[in-house]
């Protein structure tokens, strides 16, 4: 006898309206966070519980289909794009499972928004260290695919030095225990190898993740510049001083301009070419003294003005200006290209007149906020994708600043994943051997690599592969489906 | 040594079938399981630093760079890998890094998984490859180097490690906390971890290390506190609030850390750790002479140690007394344990998906075999 066709045997189980197939419903679902890639998916569903999940996946085994898990669709490097296959929505397991305030964690399950978890713990004077920007939407299952970062990332530590634990499902159904909720365990770190693994080795079903305690004291210090070298040098200063900011983040001419007129003004100085806010946190008295230190090295590298803010509100306030600064782009133009790569923090001064220079060469306007203490740039653009002379000048100009970036001992992605975005540039980073390793380690997890087909690394770049077909290498803007149909 | 005779070795290894012994400076040889393989690779050679910019907080250097060596060269620049496994400095870091060896430091520092930013590693195929980066955050392609660390050489041999270096802290004090083995104990550790000080270090010795160390007959704890002045007179004024801390040299943790070298038996028990909070007094008051017990409350971890000289049942008996009884939520890991012991404890890579993973790095079994079961 015939098997009914997926879509009624996924509606069995999460119900028939948490299935979409209609092209126009699954309009919604076909980019994530960064704008300038689209990809149509052939049917998205969306279960409920740990139990349904794991019916769909063992259901989508059973087919062979492959299928993309997705979050609050929130990531920047086009990695929870569908192209043609089965999306997997997790955003409705929702459920804080547990609290263990004695012991500092929570269990959650992946669609738990990131701030939600936050609001949840705050009561008991506890916090989720990693706040990516998109803190207010993403989910915690996508942090974990990401392996998310955040400003707070500087001192506390990336997704991976916060998760204890994870009960993983694999792409065939299997549901396997990684790392440990209870203690330290020996054995392969699993957890590991599977956070920020983008979706590749399977669906998250609960996530157990340290808690930290919130601060006695924290202290947010504004510094602007007229020089966007002095800011740089300023940053390299207090890193190399060994104070660890809680964050350290810079903004440039550019870019504060675009809060100040936009509904997230947080009051910068508008003249300014620079701008660093730098927040220390712990103790009272210790924090105290290394103000003053920074204080000092900003007064001595150049800063016009150093403000402390005085309260909560103007300490958020100023935050607020931060991580909406993406979102204020959008006042610029209609798409906006943000890249994410990492160098050496020595290497802050001379990359960012690079930067410049490639602005120049290209005639675009390069936007800097980023978080310089750990090196993470975001030099970011803000274009038009409709018109294809502006597009081809900053794919050349955003090019031509990655290579920089690399060849100054630098990474790809700090935090937003390889997804679609970064796949071309993983050979300039990667030996053929480091390639391939990782393509095997893939197939230990998923021997078909159905789970989020064509992402990561270059289908080209796995020897021995004979799975389903779904790797190109992506053009943005591309849309034509090529996956073997979905029943 | 060169990386590329390091993958010779195990090409011409993997073509004779013949299993590989992986070693640092072999001062640790007795660590693990008993090794099935007659032919010795050693790291030893091939040490020193490969790049260091202190301006970056980052340190590349050779598998068999000893921790000492990476203490001296951090050192000129004030700065340092705060890492410090049990035993001593004399190890290398490829084989702290490939048995995720940690000490009292872990506690404000983290574990190696938390300081290793990247490497290069010759697989059992021998295929040389580099994972990771020298930056501090990246996210570029799946994580090899979490799964290569703690992997203890099983799935390949590391040749270079990329770290996270700090700056040395202005002031860096440790004082003793004695202990009155009663009720009270327990209530001030709830208070201290309640008050979150953040200390670099925290233990809590057993009476029979404490005798050892020469530091009276009553179990103690030992904090460290490290930061700039004002900020360590604030913890230090907080910790007055709770107890009478004495100070002490900082040379104190090398002697601790050198505590287990005679040991012939080493096991960590992990937990949450408000479990052990609740049973502090049968943690350490059940004090044999021959057994020595510490705990790093901040990980929720006690490390017992079983010295030599001691009746050869009392390893057993601990492994199998507490596999049986008690509470499971919780894990055992073994360090050390006499041969015969070894075979009662299961295997913590028999599970399906480690063994995918292990035959994706050494299909042959080349590698350290039967060192993890």
């Amino acid at each position: 006898m015939q098997k009914p066709p997926v879509a009624e045997r996924l509606a069995d189980i999460v119900g028939e309206k948490h299935v979409l197939s209609r092209q126009s419903e699954l309009l919604v679902y076909n980019s994530d966070g960064l704008p300038g890639y689209r990809r149509q998916p052939r049917l998205a569903v969306f279960p409920a519980t740990r139990e349904e999940t794991i019916k769909v996946v063992r259901v989508l085994a059973a087919d062979g289909l492959p299928f993309v898990p997705r979050g609050a669709g929130t990531g920047l490097s086009g990695g929870a794009l569908a192209d043609d296959v089965v999306l997997l929505g997790l955003h409705r397991l929702k459920q804080i499972i547990s609290v263990d305030v004695d012991n500092m964690r929570a269990t959650v399950e992946p669609g738990v928004v990131n701030l939600r978890l936050n609001r949840h713990v705050a009561p008991h004077g506890l916090l989720y260290a990693p706040d990516p920007s998109s803190e207010a939407a993403c989910t915690i299952g996508g942090n974990v695919a990401e392996n998310a970062g955040g400003p707070h990332c500087l001192k506390y530590g990336v997704t991976l030095n916060h998760v204890l634990a994870i009960t993983a499902l694999l792409p065939d159904g299997e549901v396997v225990e990684l790392g440990s909720a209870t203690g330290e365990r020996d054995g392969y770190d699993l957890r590991g190898a599977f956070i920020g693994s983008e979706g590749c080795f399977g669906v998250a079903l609960d996530v157990t993740v340290k808690l930290t305690p919130r601060p006695e004291t924290v202290r947010t210090l504004l510094a602007d510049f007229m020089s966007v070298d002095e800011a740089a040098r300023v940053t390299s200063a207090v890193i190399a001083s060994g104070i660890v900011p809680a964050a350290l983040e810079f903004m440039d001419g550019p870019t504060i301009r675009v809060v100040e007129d936009s509904v997230y003004a947080a009051g910068y100085p508008r003249d300014a070419e620079a701008i660093l806010l730098i927040e220390l946190d712990g103790l009272r008295a210790g924090v105290d003294a290394d103000l003053e230190t920074v204080r000092a090295i900003c007064l001595g590298g150049g800063a016009r003005a150093v403000k402390v803010a005085k309260d909560d509100a103007e300490r958020m306030k100023l935050w607020q200006g931060r991580k909406k600064a993406f979102g204020a782009m959008g006042r610029l133009a209609p798409h906006l290209i943000v890249q994410d790569a990492v160098i050496p923090r020595t290497q802050l001064p001379a990359i960012l007149k690079r930067i410049h220079a490639i602005s120049e060469k290209y005639g675009v306007l390069v936007c800097n906020v980023f978080h310089a203490g750990d090196g993470n740039l975001h030099p970011n653009i803000a274009y038009s994708a409709d018109d294809p002379a502006e597009s081809e000048r900053v794919h050349k100009a955003m090019t031509e600043i990655m290579t920089a970036c690399i060849e100054v001992g630098g990474s790809i992605t700090g935090e937003h994943g390889v997804g679609l975005d970064k796949m071309g540039y993983m050979e300039s980073i990667f030996t053929a051997n480091s390639l391939n390793a990782m393509c095997e380690l893939r197939g230990a997890f998923d021997p078909d690599r159905r789970s989020n087909p064509g992402k990561v690394v270059p289908i080209h770049s796995c020897r021995e592969w004979h799975g389903v077909a779904s790797a190109r290498v992506p053009q943005p803007l591309s849309a034509e489906p090529s996956h073997p149909a979905v029943a | 040594m060169t990386t590329e005779s390091i993958a010779r070795t195990i090409r011409d290894a993997s073509a004779a079938r013949t299993p590989l012994r992986v070693c640092g400076r072999s001062t640790w040889l007795d660590a693990g399981r008993p090794v099935r393989a007659k032919q010795t690779l050693s790291l030893r050679g091939d040490n020193g630093v490969v790049s260091y910019v202190p301006g970056d907080l980052t340190l590349t250097v050779r598998a068999g760079t000893s921790l000492a060596e990476i203490e001296r060269a951090t050192a000129e620049h004030d700065q340092w890998l705060p890492l410090d496994p049990y035993g001593s400095s004399d190890g290398t870091i490829g084989a702290t890094v490939s048995t995720a060896s940690a000490g009292p430091l872990a506690s404000g520092f983290g574990l190696p998984r938390d300081l290793v930013l990247g490497m290069e590693f010759v697989s059992g195929r021998g295929e040389v490859i580099r994972c990771g980066g020298k930056v501090v955050k990246n996210v570029a392609g799946f994580d090899l180097t979490r799964l290569l660390t703690g992997s203890w050489g099983t799935l390949g041999v590391i040749t270079e490690v990329t770290l996270r270096l700090y700056a040395r802290p202005k002031v860096d004090r440790t004082f003793v906390v004695k202990l009155s083995g009663n009720k009270s104990d327990a209530a001030f550790l709830g208070t201290f971890l309640a008050a979150r000080l953040g200390p670099f270090a925290f233990e809590v010795l057993s009476a029979t290390a404490v005798r050892l160390l020469g530091l009276g007959d009553r179990a103690i704890c030992l904090i460290r506190f490290g930061g700039n002045e004002a900020g360590v007179a604030g913890q230090l004024a907080a910790l007055t609030a709770l107890a009478t801390p004495e100070e002490v040299d900082a040379n104190l943790w090398t002697r601790v850390r050198q505590l287990e070298r005679d040991a012939d038996c080493v096991i960590r028990i992990s937990g949450p750790p408000s479990a052990f909070a609740d049973g502090l007094d049968d943690i350490l008051g059940d004090d044999i002479p021959s057994t020595m017990t510490w705990m790093s409350p901040v990980r929720g971890l006690v490390r017992l140690v079983v010295r030599k000289s001691s009746d050869p049942n009392t390893s057993s008996d601990i492994i199998i007394g507490n596999e049986s009884g008690g509470d499971h939520s919780g894990h055992f890991i073994c360090e050390k344990l006499p041969p015969e012991v070894w075979r009662q404890v299961p295997s913590a890579v028999s599970d399906p998906l480690s063994q995918r993973i292990k035959r994706v790095f050494d299909r042959d079994d080349l590698l350290n075999p039967g060192i993890l079961g």
